[in-house]
Order: structure tokens, then C-alpha cells, then sequence
């Protein structure tokens, strides 16, 4: 995907998140806008310095990276950063995401269909495997470590 | 593995208005809960908007294109990256309270890791999948392992069978699933909140979505923490998982492969059959 078609990707699904939130969640307009495109920004500037800086770390690294330092104490910006991004309920952007991820159901659905009962058993398994064995060992170390 | 971005944006609009309107319909549908047994099925909006999105994208309605799906895919790709976003700017403030968390968050990766083999791979053995077992079983197969299955083994092998099999069911369920189980282990009380929250960090977005959001709505009052832990979690399974699952699962899922293969499937070996 060429910059310009990234750009405009996210200004069309940061709009999206933003009227789900002024809909769904009795955000104000304004509120939802800057937040919305607050994160927004921060995501694409992620996504660009992935670009530039060599090393080919993941973008997931970088966007987090930035997120976390422009909301974190020290940054300038936090105040600013957090109140607005807080109005963008994290299940707003949620909605949209699934929304999207449906849509890209049907392009597997014929494959899917020819699968066997045997491997849809086995994925079940794995997915419900990370989930619980990450979750009970979470749950021992937090103990341990007398966080809960 | 990249999808090609061959549409622009605005040639693509129907697929953007169709996903306003999803979002919002579920929206105002809003959370049900339904009590079964100890715990409760929790139906988020997001889960009805990808069910309805799967139904409007089923190819015999002839609704959506399969270039526009194609479109969808590479928009799905980016957009996960918001909720990164979203989480990292959670984290962010309380990054103190998440560095104290470090050792917990880090030690409970292995169990993302591993958690996979562990329940997948006897399952899969059992069931009598041959070598496809292995690729389906050493991670939650989205595409960073996809690629490292590629690499090995090529994508027309067994393994690769494997590992696409699995990435389909993900898409077509994965996040389903995976937020009703998240939502009624959080009401059945079982664990701590925020040991479910770093459990969420699956390293897929849209599971990781649906899981996290589960919990959030079962513990609202502890829904800031829930999102920080998550996400922390999920930034270190897809960070770290590439490496961990190339050098430490892959091989430990063959070793293991080789060891229950014989007891647990004896007469596939015997056949030296690995075709599904």
C-alpha cells in the first residue's frame, strides 16, 4: 500500500471510529474527532518511522513505542493525549475492526467449508490453549509477585 | 504475509459505508448477556458486527466483491494497528504500574507460546492429522508464523496445510470464540481480571479485540487496568513471538511431534501417512 492510500485508509477509519463513538457512545462531536485523530496520527507516524529507521522492526513495535512515550509523564504532550484519547472507548474501536474483519470472511469461506470437523476441533484447541495457559500463569506469577 | 494493495480507498468506498453501518447497527444492538452454567455468554456489539460482516461477505449473496474483500484485508491489517494505539496510550501513563507487572507479563508468554502445543498438539495427533499437526499447533498461526512455516517448510506441505487451516478458521472464527470463552471464564470468577487481561494478548488483533473486551465488560470497574495489561501482553506476543516461535516452539512441537506420534496415533505411523 503506497503512503498516500495509507493515509487516506486512516482518515476514512479514524471518521468511521469517531461517528461510532459520537453514536454508540454519546461522545461529543468534537471530542471524538480530535481523539479519534489523535490516534490517528499517532498510528500513521508509527507506521512511517517503521519506514525509515532501519533495523526492520515491526510497525506494532513503533506505534506502540510512540503511543506509549506521547502519553507517558514525561512527554509535553500527555495531558493532552489522554484526555482525548480516554473519550475514544477502546470498544468503539473494536467494533470497527471486527467490523472490517467480517468482511474479509467470505474471501476464506469456501476453504472453510471444505475443511474437516477434525481441524476445526484442533483449532479451537490452540486458540483456547494460549488463551488459558497464559492466563493461569498469569494468574501464579501475579500472586507470587503479590500484585493481586 | 502482505496483501497487495491493488484498489485505492475511494474506488473501495462501498466496503468503508458498509463497515459504518455495521459498526453502528451493533452499536445500538448493544452488550446481551446470556447465563449458562457458572458462567455467562457475553455477546459484544463487535461480535455482531464481524457476524454480520461475514454474512453480507458470503460470496453466493453477491454482495461484496472479492477484490473489495481483498481491500477489506489489507484495511484490516492497518487498522488492528489502532487498537495498538489505542492500548499504548493506556499504558502509557501508568507505565510505572505496568514495569512492576514486567515479570508476571513476561513469565506468562510462555504460556501463550506454548499453549498452543500443549492443548493443540495431542488434540491434533489423536484426531490422526499427520505432520499438518505440527504447522497447526505451534502457534495461533497468524501471519508472522505463516511465514516462518513458509520458509521451512514451503506452504504446499504438509505443515503449510497445516498452518493455513488453522489461519483460515482464525478468521473465519478465531475472535468469536475466543471473546465468548474470555467472557465467561471473566464471569465465572476462575481467575483474576488481570490475569485474563495478559491471557488476552494472543497476538492477534481482532482476538485479542474480542477477548479484552469481554473481560473489560464483565469488570468494568477495572476496565483501565484490564486494557493496559492486554495490551502490554499483546505488544510482547507479537513482538517477541516471531523469535520464540521460530528457534523455541517449532522445534519443540516436532520433538514433541516424534515422541506422541507412536502413542498416540500408532497406526498412522505404521502407514506413514501424512495427508489429512
Amino acid at each position: 500500500m503506497n503512503q498516500r492510500e495509507t493515509v487516506l485508509t486512516f482518515l476514512v477509519a479514524g471518521l468511521i471510529a469517531a461517528i461510532v463513538c459520537m453514536v454508540g457512545y454519546a461522545v461529543p462531536v468534537l471530542d471524538a474527532l480530535i481523539g479519534c485523530g489523535i490516534l490517528v496520527f499517532i498510528t500513521l507516524l508509527g507506521i512511517w518511522l517503521a519506514k525509515i529507521i532501519p533495523g526492520k522492526l515491526p510497525m506494532v513495535f513503533w506505534v506502540s513505542i510512540l503511543a506509549i512515550l506521547s502519553s507517558a509523564p514525561i512527554s509535553p504532550v500527555a495531558d493532552f493525549v489522554k484526555e482525548y484519547t480516554t473519550k475514544v472507548d477502546f470498544l468503539a474501536i473494536c467494533t470497527v475492526v471486527l467490523s472490517y474483519a467480517g468482511l474479509t470472511i467470505g474471501k476464506d469461506i469456501v476453504m472453510f467449508k471444505k475443511m474437516s470437523w477434525r481441524i476445526i476441533v484442533v483449532a479451537l484447541a490452540v486458540y483456547t490453549g494460549t488463551f488459558i495457559c497464559a492466563s493461569f500463569i498469569a494468574e501464579i506469577m501475579l500472586h507470587l509477585e503479590g500484585i493481586i | 504475509m502482505k496483501v497487495g494493495f491493488t484498489l485505492d480507498v475511494l474506488k473501495n468506498w462501498k466496503i468503508h459505508v458498509i463497515a459504518l453501518i455495521l459498526a453502528i447497527v451493533s452499536e445500538l444492538i448493544g452488550v446481551k448477556k446470556i447465563p449458562v452454567g457458572p458462567g455467562v455468554l457475553l455477546f459484544l456489539p463487535m461480535l455482531y458486527a464481524m457476524v454480520l460482516g461475514g454474512i453480507i461477505s458470503w460470496p453466493k449473496l453477491k454482495m461484496i466483491k472479492a477484490g473489495e474483500m481483498k481491500h477489506a484485508t489489507a484495511v484490516l491489517s492497518l487498522l488492528t494497528l489502532i487498537l495498538v494505539t489505542k492500548l499504548g496510550v493506556i499504558i502509557g501513563p501508568s507505565l510505572s504500574k505496568v514495569a512492576e507487572a514486567g515479570f508476571a507479563l513476561s513469565i506468562q508468554e510462555v504460556g501463550h507460546f506454548l499453549g498452543t502445543v500443549v492443548l493443540g498438539l495431542p488434540i491434533a495427533i489423536a484426531l490422526g492429522l499427520g505432520r499438518e499437526s505440527v504447522g497447526a499447533t505451534f502457534s495461533i498461526d497468524r501471519e508472522p508464523n505463516i511465514a516462518i512455516i513458509a520458509e521451512k517448510y514451503g506452504l504446499d506441505s504438509a505443515e503449510g496445510r497445516g498452518v493455513m487451516a488453522i489461519y483460515i478458521c482464525g478468521t473465519v472464527f478465531g475472535a468469536i470464540w475466543i471473546g465468548l470463552i474470555a467472557g465467561f471464564l471473566a464471569a465465572m470468577h476462575v481467575f483474576h481480571p488481570y490475569a485474563l487481561a495478559m491471557g488476552s494478548g494472543v497476538g492477534s488483533g481482532s482476538m485479542m479485540a474480542a477477548a479484552t473486551g469481554a473481560i473489560a465488560t464483565v469488570f468494568p470497574d477495572q476496565k483501565e487496568e484490564i486494557l493496559m495489561y492486554a495490551g502490554a501482553s499483546n505488544l510482547l506476543t507479537t513482538i517477541v513471538g516471531i523469535y520464540f516461535c521460530l528457534f523455541v516452539s517449532l522445534p519443540i512441537t516436532n520433538y514433541l511431534y516424534k515422541r506422541l506420534s507412536p502413542i498416540l496415533s500408532p497406526n498412522r505411523l505404521k502407514k506413514g501417512g501424512v495427508s489429512q
